[in-house]
């Protein structure tokens, strides 16, 4: 619990952010909304533990274990969203074998609510995509891929509401450039659209039409690239109005989530928990029950072997 | 444009600890800190999913656990050549040219590529999974001769690329009597060179290959070859041998 020991330190001391913040127990319960994120990103196809032999994270990761972990949030927590950001598959035999089937199954069994596609979703085609979709039991999110003159049109929306407690949470996904990436004859025909365009006018629809009183963009185009390539970070600096980015491709544990202030003064926070499942992110946010105005977010960082280290 | 902003940015983060004893300085922001549970023993594994695996996990069990070959010896990686890179970038080259239909040259990888050594005697599914995670594809590229010979001093320098088809003499980092296909290399004209998506794209800081004058797929993985080979060679009653011939002439360091 090294790790765990480090984030606390950081948290309360050098990065600052944190303590700029009131304590969720200020905030009198009867008065907030309570919304508890959870994310993956980067699954991998990690079903079972990285095996327990001496290697990087050996012994941690596992659906089985993640499924635990979730249910027990869920009877903690009203008011749980769980995502993904992309890549489920490859990385292991059991996508080899069964081309992504169980790894679909598992996530619809515990209950994730809407995923978006990384490029290794991919990887067995449009057709092999195709074939799967009937086991997830859950939406994949897609605003910027262009799927109309594809097998798998229609397959996707570019975004979802969810409703708790009268708390609109509108959930967008964006998808990194396939060319290069992926082999045409997997992604055929379908067309990378601009994100920066497409998560403005995604915030715009949620924010204007659908009144959503948050929103939560499920981005798979990577946290951070020197140069221009798009990034989530040049994401929040270029487009005002996500709240909240949860990311994948770079596979980036992150020590804290990076809170990135747009020049209109719009705030998001970026996090991605690495990859392979070794960690389920959890971040909560309360809201006035009234105004359903943002007025904290924290995270119970339930360490779960240690006790619960703050609440 | 950009650069404003993030200067903006840093310098909002560096001011936060400075500021962070006063009450609420941003608006409707409060603390964020660290988030992610970590999914490890101290989980119990949830029944119903668990329940859904089994059935998936003994398969592949049962599936990795297939004897494909068998090994004289254990087969493993090293500078410049080695048992395993020689023995993997020959299956490759070998069964790239029945499928691809045209010549090629030579054949290159890197020692990144390969996760794990090929064990002595029983060679099982699981082990050239374990020697072959990655889903990289074969593919061949044109290269022109300085691009050849850059290929080459990147092998002389970096000791990471076993070749086959192919010989040098590596000397302070550079590549010289190199021979392709038995001939000496002739700057002047063009080599078709197989190797994996991966390193075509530019993975292991192979940059020439961004040169490459024409792209190919083959149509096969890698780790698909590398099960093909060991399985046509147990087919003929041929086990796995180590190729020690030196490929490369090089002196070692002082």
């Amino acid at each position: 619990m090294k790790r765990r020991d480090f984030l606390r330190t950081t948290a309360a001391g050098a990065a600052g952010i944190s303590l700029l913040g009131i304590p969720f127990a200020t905030e009198a319960a009867d008065k907030t909304i309570k919304l508890t994120i959870l994310h993956t990103n980067d699954q991998h196809s990690r079903i079972d533990p990285f095996p327990d032999d001496g290697r990087a994270y050996g012994g941690m990761g596992g659906m089985a274990r993640r499924a635990s972990l979730i249910s027990e949030i869920r009877k903690q927590e009203a008011n749980v969203l769980l995502f993904d950001s992309g890549d489920i598959w490859q990385g292991t035999p059991y996508f080899n074998f069964f081309e992504g089937e169980l790894e679909f199954k598992l996530m619809t069994q515990m209950q994730y609510d809407a995923a978006t596609l990384g490029n290794h979703d991919f990887d067995n085609g449009l057709e092999g995509l195709q074939r799967q979709l009937p086991h997830a039991g859950f939406p994949f999110l897609s605003a910027n891929y262009d799927f109309s003159e594809t097998i798998l049109k229609d397959a996707f929306k570019p975004y979802k509401v969810f409703e708790k407690q009268g708390l609109r949470v509108g959930v967008f996904g964006l998808g990194i450039q396939l060319k290069g990436l992926v082999g045409k004859m997997h992604y055929g025909q379908t067309v990378y659209l601009d994100p920066v365009q497409k998560a403005q006018e995604m915030v715009q629809v949620l924010r204007q039409q659908e009144k959503c009183h948050f929103v939560i963009c499920l981005s798979h185009l990577g946290y951070s690239y020197v140069g221009e390539k798009i990034d989530d970070r040049k994401l929040a600096q270029r487009v005002s109005g996500i709240d909240l980015l949860l990311g994948g491709h770079t596979h980036t544990f992150m020590e804290v989530p990076e809170v990135i202030r747009h020049d209109s003064g719009h705030e998001t926070m970026i996090n991605q928990v690495g990859w392979s499942g070794l960690f389920l992110g959890r971040i909560d946010f309360a809201f006035q029950k009234k105004s359903k105005r943002k007025v904290g977010v924290h995270t119970a960082v339930l360490a779960v072997d240690n006790p619960v280290l703050t609440s | 444009m950009k650069k404003p902003l993030r200067t903006s940015l840093n310098l909002l983060l560096l001011l936060l600890p400075l500021v962070g004893c006063q009450p609420r300085v941003w608006q409707a922001t409060t603390a964020a800190a660290a988030t992610d549970v970590p999914v490890d023993h101290a989980l119990k594994d949830h029944p119903q999913v668990e329940t859904t695996i089994a059935p998936y996990r003994e398969r592949v069990t049962a599936q990795m656990s297939e004897v494909i070959g068998y090994s004289e010896a254990e087969l493993t990686k090293g500078e410049y050549q080695s048992p395993l890179g020689n023995f993997v970038v020959d299956l490759l080259l070998e069964e790239s040219r029945e499928l691809y239909g045209q010549p090629i040259d030579m054949a290159v990888a890197t020692n990144g590529g390969f996760r794990s050594p090929i064990p002595e005697g029983k060679v099982t599914m699981g082990n050239a999974f374990e020697l072959m995670p990655f889903e990289n594809e074969l593919v061949v590229l044109t290269l022109d001769g300085p691009t050849v010979q850059e290929l080459f001093d990147f092998a002389a320098s970096t000791r990471i690329a076993p070749m086959a088809n192919a010989t040098y003499t590596a000397l302070d980092g550079k590549a010289s009597n190199i021979t392709i296909n038995g001939k000496a290399f002739d700057p002047a004209r063009h080599y078709t060179v197989l190797t994996s998506d991966y390193l075509a794209n530019g993975g292991d800081h192979m940059t020439m290959f961004s040169k490459a004058l024409k792209t190919e797929k083959v149509g096969m993985l890698m780790r698909d070859a590398i099960v093909r080979h060991i399985r046509e060679l147990t087919a003929s009653g041929k086990p796995i041998k180590p190729d020690t011939a030196p490929r490369v002439t090089f002196h070692p360091q002082p």
